[in-house]
């Protein structure tokens, strides 16, 4: 029985899909199969009970116009038929196989939903059947083909109907080979007697024949790298990989296999023979040559593993102590828990001794202790490996063997490549500069933690980092490779912090530099700050002149001052109540005329005190205080918090006061007599209004007074002014507390755990790995990489941006790079193989490099000249090496040497190995069934490989006249 | 990207948060073009001759209606000094937007344009969206800053422009509307150009779904 609702069913999706009556479109161009665009779209229906799913699969092709040729002169037949007889689009590279098999553009598969079959013959027969009445009712001219058997078995049946014409699509489908389906001249005979001509001489079959071989063994092409050995650490190198330096490549053969297909596009029955005893089809001789190649599943590749065994640090849950051995660094420990304590040792008068600064002799002494708790074998990293990382990562400590650390070189490179791209990645991925130390750090992380005791490794290599960190801040040597200056809030966190440790160690220097200075009795002055740029120095020397002889007693670090300070914004809270109570108790506003100036910089121009008429001088002022992007979050979110009432304004305002009276008291310092006018002048010179006025003798004069806003009672400036007492910046309070910041610091590095800290270098090793891909690709040139490249570099920077993006997301940028590294490693895979550096023509050699780049992003490339042909002759070699070594075992010798050209005919049968693939399509326009009836297209594709053996053929039958 | 979960887009952190989105906005330029009274015409609608000239960094907060969201503005407001500028400058990276403030009778401070624009290059994420504003239009007889000059380098900064005057509240809401209006788009189109195959399944409130026409609500 007919099942009417499936037929409806089916008439009704043919209608929706629009695929009722004829429509015209171009031949397709020769390769329009794989270069076209391919779309399908799919629904379910029923038959019985039983679900089905149908697909239209069609080519995207642009309406062609009307009325071309082949509708104007003969009656029009479906599209279908025209495709099975074009030969444009043979062997496609990649295609659906009924579009492989029967050469068509456009169709529909009903299939089984699900894991279902149809099997029974009857079934299929009713099947066949209602898509017949289906296409009938219809008019539906695009053929429908019903997938029958199993699903892997890819068995369809289908028909195609049009104005008095029918094609049939049938299949046969064997494991086992009839010894006459092996070659041509059985093909033909099965093909003749399906067709069953009623002519008696039939018109001749054309035909298409491809052969594909299969090399997968390279023979005298070794991969050439293997992972480095990780034992050997010589001068800096472990195992031939450079510290700072991330490895590359895959360490098996990215490519597994080539294809080589040798086609025979147009032949003609009876020009050659291919029978069982004999066959002209030498792959050799064939016109067409095309290859592709099969890329390994995943190789492992280095970087990726690198990379992504980096990344797994970020799931350990582990604190440093923990993997190390619990108070492994007692002392640093407690000394890291416990702050306060901390700082009582350190405000301690007893002088610091200052040690000849050595990494070494650091590494040794922090050796000692971990042994002492841990026992001699125990610590994750060897000595060796430890000692060259940390020369590595501080290059300064050899030199700074008795001596001044001098300025390091990195912050010179710093300015020099400032404008490279390469160069500001860092502030797109927010990671820092590729010459810095923190990057630094994160490749000897991300190596230790491969090769060196994994997360062991990091903690203990954190560990000493810590160590020399402290030591560093201690006794006054500035660390290498940060540039100086605030942190760089481009940078990631973890560098901003070491930026601000910097930051407290420069000053602290400073400061101490000076104090040395007076108590050796010297007459020169050393500016209490280090300013980077050339002129502060120059006026710096000037200002010496003032400074002669003053005494640094109110900058030292006195227990007092340091335990005012407990967080940054009351300490700006403070410092404003603790001025007004100050005024409030000291009447001492008077005196300040009779003051020695003090702390000038230099002079305003021309400008002179309004009352006095004395030189207005610039005050050395306070710098503000550095911030790491933590430290203004808390800051940010603590003024937000005060609300946006006037109150909360001015309590806001009052808060970030100190500044401003601190500048204000150096002002008054420099310039006794002064009054706020002038400070304004300087400060905010928009606030002091002139204005030109004719006084009583007649004479226009310059008159200038505050502007509205400084006129305001009680406005905060006033307020501050009179609040503020004459002192030069050097005896003010410090704003900026380097000792509780640097200490700060250093507490927030030793509670990192390997994760954190994984966590924070991420976005360096991710530059570092995009940086290395783009080092690779330069020497590849693939243009598709480096579009990969750019795409993955601006994904990230998306990522980076944000704190603490998804894992998900992390592991994807990841892995692209690894299918970068991968693809890359395939181009030299290739190149190697197909030997295009050794090649000596000019031409030759772009053609091949030309043919290896085509290799990697086309899925089939075909070979010009064939067997002939530069590559041609190359992969000829390749199959004659394989097979020679298949045969006679291994051998040296060169196969092109002695009596080469005979030698080669004789063997040129058995230069390939038996072809895996044969097919072979058959073709030819005959009336059927009768005699008198239309000649319509025939096909014919046969497909041979070692275990499978199928027969797909479309026949036609005039249904109008038989 | 910039989907709205990401922190600085303002996700809600809470319950009592009467938002949907958080933009953070820096008001920038010279001392003395007018700031605050920019501000605090927007944000309270009122005018004073003379505000205190603002020491260090201060805010207002606006919540407006954008598409059916409530967009809370944060609005930063800044000292104009010299000496702030490490100070202010600090807060450029969080910020979304800028409004570029210059007088209009005061060259100086519309000489000082391209340097802060500098500075927003060099301190701001990169995203960041700038307007540039005239201020004190209000005041014609004392102009010495044609608006033809103002929209010149507008133009040649890439920047929109705008006149306006918080004294007689022209284009005030304007230009604070307009800026939020180009966030919303620059969000959107990053949230459009990123590669679906890479940005996952699982994303947070996208803008895209609720971008109507952005000029709807607009005088502008």
């Amino acid at each position: 029985m007919f099942d009417c609702r499936f037929i409806s069913k089916v008439e009704e999706v043919l209608n929706d899909w629009k695929l009722i009556g004829d429509s015209f479109k171009k031949t397709p161009e020769k390769g329009e199969y794989t270069t076209g665009v391919w779309e399908e779209k799919g629904e379910d229906i029923l038959f019985a009970d039983f679900k089905f799913n149908i697909k239209h699969h069609y080519l995207v092709q642009e309406l062609a116009e009307k009325e071309e040729k082949e509708d104007g002169g003969e009656d029009s037949i479906p599209v279908c038929m025209q495709d099975l007889l074009c030969t444009n689009n043979d062997f496609p590279a990649i295609a659906h196989c009924l579009v492989r098999w029967y050469g068509l553009r456009e169709f529909v598969v009903i299939s089984p939903a699900a894991n279902d079959a149809v099997i029974s013959e009857s079934k299929c027969n009713l099947l066949l059947s209602s898509v017949s009445i289906a296409l009938g009712n219809t008019g539906c001219q695009v053929p429908v083909f019903v997938q029958i058997h199993q699903k892997w078995r890819k068995l369809y049946v289908g028909e195609c109907q049009g104005p008095g014409v029918r094609t049939d699509f049938e299949m046969v489908h064997l494991r086992k080979v009839p010894n006459q389906y092996t070659h041509l001249s059985g093909l033909l005979d099965i093909f003749k007697s399906k067709i069953g001509c009623p002519l008696t001489s039939l018109p001749p079959v054309s035909i298409a024949i491809r052969f594909t071989y299969i090399l997968q063994d390279w023979q005298q092409y070794f991969w050439p790298q293997q992972p480095p050995d990780i034992d050997a650490v010589i001068g800096g190198e472990v195992g031939g990989l450079e510290f700072g330096k991330l490895p590359f490549g895959a360490c098996e053969d990215p490519i597994s296999e080539l294809h080589l297909a040798t086609t025979w596009p147009c032949l003609t029955e009876g020009i050659i023979v291919d029978n069982d005893v004999y066959s002209d089809l030498d792959p050799l001789q064939a016109p067409q040559w095309s290859v592709r190649v099969r890329k390994a599943d995943n190789p492992q590749c280095m970087l990726g593993d690198f990379v992504t065994e980096f990344f797994r640090l970020c799931r350990r849950k582990e604190s440093t102590d923990e993997l190390l051995g619990k108070s492994a660094f007692e002392e640093n420990g407690k000394d890291a828990a416990d702050i306060s304590q901390a700082l009582s040792k350190l405000t301690e008068p007893a002088p610091v001794p200052i040690h000849k600064l050595s990494v070494t002799g650091m590494v040794s002494s922090a050796r000692k202790k971990i042994r002492k708790h841990r026992g001699a074998d125990e610590s994750p990293l060897n000595n060796d490996v430890l000692n060259a990382v940390l020369f590595f990562l501080f290059p300064d400590a050899k030199s700074l063997d008795g001596g001044e650390p001098k300025p390091s070189g990195s912050n010179v490179d710093i300015t020099a490549q400032t404008d490279n791209e390469d160069y500001n990645l860092y502030s797109q991925l927010k990671s820092a500069p590729a010459d810095s130390l923190t990057y630094k750090l994160a490749l000897c992380l991300c190596m230790v933690n491969f090769y060196h005791g994994g997360v062991r490794g990091v903690a203990h290599l954190w560990q000493e980092f810590i160590l020399e960190m402290r030591y560093r801040w201690e006794n006054n040597y500035t660390i290498p490779g940060l540039s100086s200056g605030s942190p760089d809030l481009k940078c990631c966190l973890l560098h901003q912090k070491l930026q601000m440790l910097n930051c407290c160690i420069e000053r602290k220097k400073a400061r101490d530099d000076a104090k040395k200075a007076e108590t050796a009795e010297c007459t020169s002055y050393t500016p209490p700050y280090r300013t980077t740029n050339e002129s502060a120095h120059s006026t710096e020397s000037e200002k010496g002149k003032y400074e002669v002889g003053k005494s640094w007693d109110s900058w030292s670090d006195s227990e007092d001052e340091f335990f005012e300070c407990h967080s940054d914004t009351e300490e700006l809270k403070e410092n404003a109540q603790d001025a007004t109570r100050k005024q409030s108790t000291k009447e001492e506003v008077k005196e300040v005329a009779t003051l020695k100036p003090d702390g000038r910089l230099h002079q305003f121009g021309s400008m002179t005190l309004l009352s006095t008429g004395e030189p207005l001088y610039i005050p050395v002022t306070q710098e503000p205080a550095p911030m790491t992007e933590d430290l203004l979050e808390e800051q940010s979110e603590v003024l937000a918090k005060l609300g946006t009432s006037a109150e909360g304004a001015h309590i806001r305002a009052r808060m970030q006061s100190a500044c401003l009276l601190s500048d204000m008291e150096s002002f008054k310092a420099a310039n006794p007599g002064c009054c706020l006018e002038d400070f304004v002048r300087w400060y905010s010179p928009r606030d002091y209004v002139e204005e030109e006025v004719v006084d009583e003798s007649g004479n226009k004069v310059i008159k200038g007074e505050l502007s509205a806003r400084m006129k305001i009672p009680n406005n905060m400036w006033v307020e501050a002014w009179e609040t503020a007492k004459p002192v030069p910046a050097r005896r003010q309070r410090r704003l900026f507390d380097d000792t509780k910041e640097a200490e700060k610091v250093l507490h927030y590095l030793a509670v990192q755990r390997p994760a954190d800290l994984t966590r924070h270098l991420l976005p360096c090793i991710l530059h570092a790995a995009l940086l290395k891909v783009k080092e690779e690709e330069i020497v590849e040139d693939i243009p598709s990489v480096k579009a990969s490249i750019k795409r993955i570099v601006s994904h990230s920077s998306k990522i980076l941006r944000f704190p603490s993006p998804e894992d998900k997301k992390i592991e994807d940028i990841i892995s692209q790079i690894a299918n970068v590294e991968a693809t890359i490693a395939r181009a030299r895979s290739l190149k190697a193989k197909f030997a295009t550096e050794r090649c000596e023509n000019p031409e030759e050699k772009e053609d091949l490099e030309t043919f290896v780049s085509c290799l990697l992003e086309q899925p089939e490339v075909p070979i010009i000249g064939a067997g002939r042909g530069v590559a041609g002759t190359i992969i000829h070699k390749m199959f004659v090496n394989a097979q020679r070594a298949a045969t006679l075992g291994p051998l040296e010798e060169d196969p092109k040497k002695p009596g080469s050209s005979e030698d080669r005919k004789v063997m040129s049968g058995t230069d390939f190995p038996p072809p895996a693939g044969r097919e072979v399509i058959l073709r030819t326009t005959v009336p059927r069934p009768a005699p008198y009836s239309k000649a319509l297209p025939q096909r014919m594709y046969s497909v041979l490989t070692k275990d499978d053996f199928r027969l797909a053929g479309a026949f036609s039958s005039d249904t109008s006249f038989f | 990207m910039a989907s709205a979960t990401d922190s600085r887009y303002g996700q809600k952190e809470s319950s009592d948060q009467n938002f949907d989105y958080m933009f953070k906005i820096l008001i920038i330029g010279n001392s003395s073009v007018g700031k605050t009274s920019f501000l605090f015409r927007y944000a309270d609608d009122s005018f004073t001759p003379a505000f205190v000239s603002t020491v260090g960094i201060d805010f207002k907060v606006k919540t407006i209606y954008r598409n059916d969201k409530r967009i809370k503005l944060q609005i930063w407001d800044t000292a104009g000094q010299e000496r702030y500028r490490t100070i202010t400058t600090a807060y450029y990276r969080g910020a979304m937007g800028f409004i570029l403030m210059y007088d209009i009778t005061n060259e100086e401070s519309f000489n000082a344009v391209q340097d802060w624009s500098t500075q927003i290059k060099t301190y701001s994420w990169d995203n960041a969206q700038v307007l540039l504003v005239g201020n004190k239009c209000d005041m014609e007889d004392e102009r010495v800053v044609s608006s033809e000059r103002g929209r010149q380098l507008a133009d040649h900064l890439g920047f929109e422009f705008f006149e306006a005057s918080a004294k007689d509240n022209i284009n005030v809401k304007q230009t604070f509307e307009r800026l939020v209006d180009i966030i919303c788009e620059k969000m959107s189109e990053s949230l459009d150009t990123a590669d679906p195959a890479v940005t996952g399944a699982k994303q947070g409130p996208q803008l895209t779904d609720q971008q109507a026409p952005p000029h709807q609500d607009c005088a502008c």
